[in-house]
C-alpha cells in the first residue's frame, strides 16, 4: 500500500493521529471529533429544553422524532424498559452524531502539514469522526457490556446470573461455562469492531472515490454514508438493547419466550411448502 | 477480504429476501419485522466486518 502511486491522494490512517501532547496524554484528532459530538448534543439538548412547549413547534418535533422512534422500539423489548431507555437513546444519538460529523466538508481534509518519519509531507486532519477510532467504539461497547452484566445480576441475583452462565443441565457446566463466558466477551468485541469497521471502511471508501473520480461520483457515496451512519447507530443501540433485555428477563420468562418463538416458527416454515 | 465477503453476502441475501417475502405476505407486520430484521442483518454483516478489519490490519499494521 505505501508504495502505490495513489498514495499521495488517498490519506487514511487506521489509528487516530496525535495533534499535540497534553502532559503524558497525547491529544488525538478523534478526541476533537468526540468533543465536537458531545458539544453538539449538549447544545442541542440545552437549546431544545430551554424553550420546549407541550405543543411542539417545527424544530422541537424534529428533535423529538429520534427520541420517539427509539423509545417506541425500546418499550417493546421488555417490561422494565424504563430503566435503560435513556442509555439506549444516548448510544443512538451519540453514534449518530459522531458518524455524521465525519461527512461534514473539511473534516478529513483541513489539517496541519508536517514532515513524517519517511520524509514525505503529510497532513494530519484536525477533526476525525470519533467512531472511526477503535478506542471510542470500544469505550461505548464497554459501557454496554457493564450495563448488560449489571442488569443480568440485578434481575436474577448474582447466583442466578452465575447459574445462567453455567448452562441448563448442571453436569454440562464444564463445557458450557467457557462457551458462555466467551460468548459474553465476544459481544464486546463484535459490538466495537462492527461500528469501527463500518465507519472506518466508509472513510476509506470516500477517500478512494474522491481520489478516483473527484467530481459528482463521491456525492452518491456520501449519500450512502449518511444512510450507513444512521443504520450503524441504530444497530449498535438495538444490539445493546437486546443484550440488556435478554439479560433482564427472568429465567422462566425467557423459557416461555423461546417456546413462543418456536411455536410461531412452525406456520412460517410450513407455508413455503404449501405455496 | 474477498473470501470473507462471500459468506455474509449469501447470508444477507437470504435474510433480506425472506424479510421482503414476509412483508409481501403481511404488510401490517412491518413494525414487528423491522427490529429482528435489523439485528439479523447486523449479525450477518459482522462477519464481513471481521474480514475487513483483519485485512485492514494486514495492510496498515503488519
Amino acid at each position: 500500500m505505501p508504495e502505490e502511486e495513489g498514495e499521495s491522494l488517498i490519506h487514511v490512517a487506521i489509528e487516530a493521529e496525535e495533534l499535540f501532547q497534553l502532559g503524558p496524554l497525547s491529544f488525538t484528532n478523534s478526541m476533537v471529533g468526540a468533543l465536537l459530538t458531545s458539544l453538539l448534543l449538549g447544545l442541542a439538548a440545552w437549546y431544545i429544553t430551554r424553550r420546549s412547549s407541550l405543543v411542539p413547534g417545527r424544530l422541537q418535533s424534529a428533535f423529538e422524532l429520534p427520541v420517539e422512534l427509539m423509545s417506541g422500539i425500546v418499550s417493546a423489548s421488555s417490561s422494565r424498559w424504563r430503566g435503560y431507555v435513556g442509555l439506549i437513546l444516548g448510544f443512538f444519538l451519540t453514534i449518530l452524531v459522531a458518524n455524521w460529523i465525519g461527512l461534514l466538508p473539511g473534516v478529513g481534509t483541513i489539517g496541519i502539514t508536517h514532515i513524517d518519519a519517511s520524509g514525505h509531507e503529510a497532513v494530519i486532519p484536525i477533526v476525525r469522526p470519533a467512531s472511526a477510532d477503535l478506542n471510542f467504539t470500544l469505550g461505548l461497547a464497554l459501557v454496554a457490556f457493564v450495563m448488560f452484566v449489571y442488569w443480568g445480576i440485578k434481575a436474577n441475583g448474582p447466583g442466578g446470573y452465575l447459574k445462567e452462565l453455567l448452562g441448563e443441565p448442571l453436569y454440562m457446566a464444564p463445557l458450557m461455562f467457557p462457551i458462555n463466558l466467551i460468548s459474553e466477551f465476544s459481544r464486546l468485541i463484535s459490538l466495537s469492531m462492527r461500528l469501527f469497521g463500518n465507519v472506518f471502511a466508509g472513510e476509506v471508501l470516500l477517500a478512494t472515490m474522491i481520489a478516483l473520480a473527484p467530481i459528482l461520483i463521491p456525492a452518491v457515496f456520501l449519500g450512502l454514508e449518511v444512510l450507513f451512519g444512521f443504520v450503524q447507530a441504530l444497530v449498535f443501540a438495538l444490539l445493546a438493547m437486546t443484550y440488556i433485555a435478554t439479560a433482564n428477563a427472568e429465567h422462566h420468562t425467557t423459557d416461555h419466550g423461546e417456546a413462543d418463538a418456536a411455536g410461531a416458527d412452525h406456520p412460517t416454515a410450513a407455508e413455503p411448502a404449501h405455496a | 477480504m474477498g473470501l470473507g465477503a462471500i459468506g455474509p453476502g449469501i447470508g444477507l441475501g437470504i435474510a433480506v429476501s425472506k424479510a421482503m417475502e414476509a412483508l409481501g405476505r403481511n404488510p401490517e407486520a412491518a413494525g414487528a419485522i423491522f427490529v429482528p430484521y435489523i439485528l439479523g442483518i447486523a449479525l450477518a454483516e459482522a462477519i464481513g466486518i471481521y474480514a475487513l478489519v483483519v485485512s485492514l490490519l494486514l495492510i496498515f499494521v503488519a
